[in-house]
């Protein structure tokens, strides 16, 4: 049953995670392979506000929120000014700098040895130490993202977003704002993986940089590729699925050596399986 | 002194990247995909030749199987993946994809098949340390790498302007269009592109570790710095390539004077920062 | 008084090539006005400076007497000009009723704060551009398409649909580039009569044209663009019976 709850909690916190990159990636049409790198920022500061106890769990987040807005905004900028290619470079260059940051900024993040003793979520005072309490609140953050969502995509900023991923100059054309429109979504995206750093990093109570690097950028995008682009039921069965995977892997009796090269082999193809033959993912629109 | 020394290293190392850039900068300016998976090439090389070396091949022979190994891996990638995603008028986004795709697969099969861990690669010619005037220390391994890339780098100027099939590619490069109607038939030129890339990225690949040690991983950091450097040097040089990717690793290494190693990836990303915001399309930008 | 659009001394060059050469002239509100003239005249250039999308090396555009240099696209949407584009530029993976939909002036529900936090009145915001979207779709008669993806538009549908989509920006002086290209005469006579009808509708309509029987067809005026440069102006009659012209259009004077 914990082990339920726990695959349960887990995928929730990385639908908002795979909302957060689909509306990059998907929405949008940007290529990200950092949003592993914002959801570690949301993860630490929230890790590092209750282990110092400056702040609590509510605040804490609204301020891994800010910062993760910030920050997603900030790398998203030259994607507003430079072709797609460039941004490709921007995206590894700052997955590698957090890597780089989370591994050796031994003050803030605990280093390569990570950050233990994380303490539980609490509302208004009350600590959230049972797992079922945990499932609640992160079923609670996963609805409130996906409506959040849904509402998005149906309202006329959702149009114009699809139609700035086809064709900005044809926007521009018709008398729209593309910059904003760009911007807004980003700093959405950013927040959503604030929010799934911090119940990510309280739920777990230990958090170290391997959760945050290149690989797990790469399997928010597996999500939402496999899940498909710019639709709700995608962005929530990509990650559903996706952390199933890795359970039905230990049957086939793989050295735990292994077990993480394995995983990312299957993501890799999983990638270029899709990308040829069903670029729209099981439940979504065309890549 | 440890000044000229780091100086010294910086242009050993950045010409083993110069090759790098000048082999990436080949495709993107040929083919226009951002051929993320050359990192992969990259690992591949250095991990062929070390398993013949280890098996009493002479480092030459091996080079050159590693070479074929690569070439071979490389037109694989064309052919099998990106051709056919431009067939089907794949978005820019589904190739990127596929390409990061392709790097995971070739990394982790390399992962499953060695070890996910750091392999000691080394020769006894290339542990052996040459004292020059002046204090200066090189390696075997460093000087054969001076040597080679900047061989190597010499041969791909000779070749893209005096050969015929330089000339070509050059033709496609600048003019796909063009390259269509007339008798240039681009995709052959495109996998003409890639084995000639795949071979060249081949030797920084094999010689790289030797110095610092093989790794599954190893070959995105590089990759990066290479891009980077195509881009400061501006699209469609190859001299500027080169030249930037020497510029970059001089710096990194003499950064190390007022800062400790692990933090040069955030040299290197300052870099793309400062171009990005001054002079986007770079030093000698083409057309 | 001054003209209703007026451009004067527009020079601007991509690096050596002088695509507009103190480019001028003037049109004056309601009718069609045509701009011809053989291939790299410079007419989508002229185009592409009126509509904010290339700054001009050095000249003036001003609409209504109201200089509209150095404003962005949107501005100058927002002015009363809005441009089609001669590859068409839909959005094809929206529907009809999305891609005209999208260009009405109404902002309700266009950023993220609306869309999260006022729901209801966007939704209803939204119904009714809806209505005024079918409404234009039925115009220009493609009502029966708006729920199809553009993909699955015909080439004709698709032209109908850029101009149904430029109406909906609400601009009165619009820019067609090349709207009859490429048609079968179906299609062609459907299209020309939707331009005289948006004629009588009180909107100026400035239109790069190479088919001449178009042009004598719907012009009002037609201005004669050569090597970036205004060579001549005047009715369709004039401009077809100049053999200086002629020679110059069909003669392959480039």
């Amino acid at each position: 049953m914990d082990y339920l709850y726990s695959y349960l909690i887990l995928a929730e916190i990385y639908v908002l995670l795979g909302l957060s990159t689909n509306l990059l990636v998907g929405v949008v049409g940007i290529f990200s392979v950092s949003q592993a790198a914002v959801f570690g920022v949301g993860a630490y500061i929230v890790g590092d506000c209750l282990l110092s106890g400056t702040l609590s769990f509510l605040p804490a987040l609204a301020l891994a929120a800010v910062a993760c807005v910030l920050l997603n905004v900030l790398i998203s900028l030259p994607s507003l000014r430079v072709s797609g290619d460039y941004f490709v470079v921007t995206s590894f260059g700052i997955q590698l700098l957090a890597t780089a940051t989370f591994t050796n900024w031994t003050w803030g993040t605990g280093g390569a040895n990570g950050m233990p003793g994380v303490p539980p979520p609490d509302l208004f005072g009350a600590s959230i130490e049972s797992t079922r309490g945990i499932l609640a609140l992160t079923t609670m953050a996963m609805t409130l993202g996906c409506l959040a969502f849904w509402l998005i995509l149906r309202a006329p900023f959702g149009r114009k977003l699809r139609a700035i991923r086809e064709d900005e100059l044809a926007v521009a054309a018709a008398g729209k704002g593309v910059l904003g429109a760009k911007v807004s979504a980003a700093a959405m995206a950013g927040a959503f993986a604030g929010v799934a750093g911090g119940l990510y990093a309280t739920y777990l109570s230990f958090i170290d940089p391997s959760s945050f690097d290149l690989d797990a950028s790469i399997l928010l995008l597996t999500m939402v590729v496999v899940g498909g682009a710019r639709t709700l039921w995608g962005s929530i069965l990509g990650p559903f699925l996706l952390l199933a995977l890795p359970q039905a892997l230990t049957l086939l009796a793989i050295p735990t050596t292994y077990a993480a090269t394995s995983r990312q082999l299957l993501y890799g193809g999983l990638l270029i399986a899709f990308a040829l033959f069903r670029p729209q993912g099981l439940l979504g629109e065309r890549l | 002194m440890l000044a000229l020394q780091l100086l010294v290293n910086g242009i050993v190392t950045g010409s083993a990247l110069g090759v790098v850039a000048v082999s990436f900068a080949l495709i993107y300016a040929t083919t226009r995909v951002f051929h993320v998976a050359h990192a992969g090439v990259y690992t591949l090389g250095g991990y062929l030749a070390w398993s013949l070396m280890r098996h009493g091949v002479p480092a030459i022979a091996a080079l050159l199987v590693a070479m074929a190994g690569c070439v071979v891996l490389g037109s694989l990638i064309q052919i099998l993946l990106y051709a056919r995603l431009e067939r089907r008028g794949a978005a820019q986004l589904v190739v990127l994809i596929a390409s990061l795709g392709a790097l995971a697969v070739i990394q982790n099969l390399i992962a499953a098949i060695y070890s996910p861990d750091i392999l000691n690669f080394s020769a006894a010619w290339a542990g052996q340390v040459v004292a020059l005037p002046g204090g200066l220390r090189l390696t075997g391994a460093q000087i054969a790498t001076v040597v080679l890339d900047f061989a190597a780098f010499g041969a791909t100027l000779v070749f893209a302007h005096r050969t015929l099939l330089g000339k070509r590619i050059r033709a496609v490069a600048s003019n796909p269009f063009l390259a269509e109607i007339t008798r240039l038939e681009p995709r052959r030129v495109h996998v003409y592109v890639m084995a000639i890339a795949s071979a060249l990225v081949c030797l920084p690949g094999v010689l790289g570790p030797l110095d610092y040690g093989l790794q599954p991983y190893g070959g995105v950091t590089p990759l990066l710095t290479a891009t980077i450097a195509m881009i400061a040097g501006g699209i469609g040089s190859l001299a500027g390539a080169f030249g930037l990717a020497v510029a970059i690793v001089v710096l990194q290494n003499l950064a190390l004077l007022v800062m400790p190693g692990e933090w040069s990836i955030g040299v290197t990303f300052a870099i793309f920062v400062v171009f990005m915001l001054f002079r986007p399309r770079g030093l000698f930008a083409g057309k | 008084m001054s003209a209703y659009l007026e451009i004067a001394g527009v020079n601007h060059s991509f690096g050596g090539l002088q695509a507009l050469n103190d480019c001028g002239f003037a049109i004056a509100e309601g009718g069609i006005a045509c701009l011809v003239g053989p291939n790299g005249a410079g007419k989508t250039t002229i185009f592409n400076v009126i509509t904010g999308f290339l700054r001009p090396d050095t000249g003036h555009v001003a609409f209504r007497g109201r200089p509209l240099d150095g404003l962005t696209p949107q501005a100058i949407v927002r002015a009363g000009i809005a441009r089609s584009f001669q590859n068409l530029r839909l959005f094809a993976d929206l529907t009809a009723c999305d891609n005209v939909m999208l260009a009405l002036p109404e902002r309700a529900g266009e950023t993220p704060f609306g869309a999260l936090f006022r729901p209801f009145a966007t939704a209803r915001a939204d119904r009714r551009r809806r209505g005024d979207a079918l409404q234009l779709l039925d115009h220009v008669g493609l009502a029966a398409r708006a729920a199809d993806r553009v993909r699955n538009l015909s080439y004709g549908e698709q032209k109908l649909l850029t101009i149904a989509r430029l109406l909906a920006t609400g601009a009165e002086l619009l820019l067609l580039d090349e709207p009859a290209s490429g048609l079968a005469s179906g299609a062609l006579d459907q299209v020309m009569a939707l331009l005289r009808r948006l004629r009588g509708e009180g909107k100026t309509l400035l239109v790069v044209e190479h088919n001449t029987r178009v042009v004598q067809q719907i012009a009002d005026e037609v201005l004669f663009l050569h090597q970036g440069h205004l060579l001549a102006q005047g009715s369709p009659a004039q401009i077809i019976a100049d053999p200086a012209l002629a020679e110059i259009y069909f003669g392959g004077a480039l």
